[in-house]
């Protein structure tokens, strides 16, 4: 469960440029369910899944996962969170070019310090889930589309984090692979993690695997569907 | 003002310990009245923020300041040949009346900075912040001493004055003076090393049982530590000294930073304020023990500090025995 307390998020506070980009948002989001959060850009939800993720802290009020106030926590703490608990798809995937893939995926991991057979072994056992097996050796920049995103959820999927955290993954995607991506969001549902997408691609608010569709508008919450 | 690199280094530095105390003390002050966890308002989050800040910056100061304080005293030994009559560090510190107020503001400030870094090393140990409002405090006392210490060390510099006639440890650290100082070096040889010995053997003993047990004895251990700090400095008056010198009417604790002796001054100096400070250390978070976050990470940081303050205060012993077993200088019925 992931609760979010009055959450604000303002950038550029005090100046001329001042842009509120979270406007007091409450919300509980239930665990191993999908989560999507709609709207035009600049609506506040890529902000919003920022500061869940940790990636970023908001100007005022709380967040608790799965009870535990993360918010205040001194930045080393994020970081064991960030790596822990959250797995992120970035809109343009972020892969490290001029590495192979299966490093890619086993980046995330490194800090860990885990055994590094093992962790191959687990990176390849992902990719080999997502038919990506052989490309495993090859260079991120000779991919197609839908293999860096299929290479982007495994990395996200590669310290086994209980909330995976999508920022619009289907904007560079064709129907056909937008769809594919949803079969893998219901597959990572059916494990047993809590999904949050934000997105405004009505093929993913309208699919029938999202659970419930939170419609934002200036930062501030506007509706909360549940299908 | 004699214009030395040294001086100027010292001055600038104290001055920028300073204006970033103050800087955090405004804060800290702002901790100690608002401070909420369980707030997420504005300010509460602005707070959390700047004691990463200001964690970081006092890292930093109180870094220097623990090596000005031998930075200082290589200064004050550097600049004796400049005044008549001054042969090391004790002379060039009697030039004026600030000098050996300002050497000791800085020892009690050497102390309570490191005391304070032990603190918030323990409390950015923990998720929920259990020691802030305590090292902020502790901070707001430090911070006028500081401010005293700009206050003496700047007058002293100040001061100085080529060719002025002073005394030097021939006069300060002489039996039959009316000082501290030459009180210090009256006492017994013999008395002073038992004390001594005997100090170190209960800091030791105290030690090592806080290190198997882990239990309240950290207490005794801090005391113990503190103590041996004290009977250890005088000792450097009262017997040690005499041993390097190989002369047992010169008393002085600033020549044995010299050359000629090996610059051994600084290895006694460095292992006895590390062994305080990381005595002193276990004794301060000792408190804290049994805050649910920080009762897992406050026992391994004192396990730490007690093995550091053994090995300073052992590594203090050895240099003193070698200089007593193999000096020329014999004292008989001492």
């Amino acid at each position: 469960m992931i609760e979010l307390i009055n959450i604000k998020k303002i950038f550029n506070m005090g100046r001329p440029n001042e842009f509120v980009a979270v406007d007091g948002v409450s919300l509980l989001i239930e665990s191993h369910k999908i989560t999507v959060f709609k709207g035009p850009s600049g609506s506040g939800k890529t902000t919003l899944l920022s500061l869940i993720g940790c990636m970023a802290r908001p100007t005022s009020g709380r967040i608790m996962v799965s009870g535990n106030e993360i918010t205040s926590l001194p930045e080393r703490f994020l970081t064991e969170i960030r790596r822990k608990i959250f797995g992120f798809v970035f809109q343009q995937f972020h892969l490290i070019k001029g590495i192979t893939v299966l490093e890619n995926v086993m980046l995330p991991a490194y800090p860990l310090g885990e055994k590094y057979s093992a962790l191959r072994k687990r990176a390849v056992s992902l990719l080999d889930l997502f038919n990506l097996s052989h490309k495993v050796s090859s260079k991120v920049e000779w991919l197609s589309g839908g293999e860096t995103q299929r290479v982007s959820i495994a990395r996200a999927l590669v310290n086994d984090p209980s909330v995976v955290i999508a920022d619009e993954p289907t904007a560079y995607l064709d129907t056909k692979l937008s769809r594919e991506f949803l079969e893998i969001a219901e597959r990572m549902k059916k494990e047993g993690k809590t999904i949050l997408i934000a997105s405004h691609d009505p093929l993913v608010y309208e699919s029938d695997i999202v659970d419930r569709v939170v419609e934002m508008r200036d930062g501030k919450i506007i509706s909360r569907e549940k299908s | 003002m004699i214009v030395n690199p040294s001086i100027i280094s010292l001055l600038l530095g104290s001055l920028f310990i300073c204006s970033m105390l103050l800087y955090s003390a405004y804060y800290g002050i702002h901790i100690l009245k608002r401070w909420d966890i369980r707030s997420g308002s504005e300010l509460q989050l602005i707070l959390e923020r700047k004691t990463y800040l200001i964690s970081t910056i006092m890292n930093y100061a109180f870094g220097f300041q623990l090596a000005s304080l031998f930075l200082f005293i290589f200064t004050a030994d550097h600049l004796h040949n400049l005044f008549i009559g001054a042969m090391c560090a004790a002379g060039t510190l009697n030039v004026n009346v600030y000098g050996y107020p300002a050497i000791i503001m800085k020892t009690v400030n050497c102390l309570l900075a490191g005391t304070w870094l032990i603190m918030n090393y323990t409390d950015n140990r923990a998720f929920d912040y259990p020691l802030i409002k305590k090292k902020y405090f502790l901070l707001l006392v430090i911070t006028p001493l500081l401010g005293a210490e700009l206050f003496l060390q700047s007058a002293y510099f100040s001061g100085l004055r080529a060719h002025v006639i002073t005394s030097c440890c021939g006069s300060l650290f002489s039996i039959g003076e009316e000082s501290i100082t030459s009180d210090i070096a009256s006492l017994s040889g013999l008395f002073t090393k038992v004390a001594f010995y005997l100090s170190m053997v209960l800091t030791f003993v105290s030690g090592m049982y806080f290190y198997k047990k882990r239990n309240t004895a950290g207490y005794a251990f801090a005391f113990m530590s503190t103590v041996t700090f004290v009977v250890s400095t005088s000792s450097l008056i009262s017997f040690i000294s005499p041993y390097f010198y190989e002369l047992p009417t010169h008393h002085c604790p600033f020549c044995i930073l010299q050359r000629e002796y090996g610059y051994a001054g600084y290895a006694l100096y460095i292992t006895l304020l590390g062994g305080a400070i990381s005595g002193l250390g276990v004794g301060a978070i000792m408190p804290f023990r049994d805050i649910q976050s920080l009762s897992k990470t406050v026992p391994g940081i004192q396990r730490k500090l007690t093995v550091t303050a053994l090995i300073s205060y052992f590594l203090f012993t050895g240099i003193v025995t070698y200089q007593i077993v193999f000096s020329n200088l014999t004292m008989k019925g001492y």
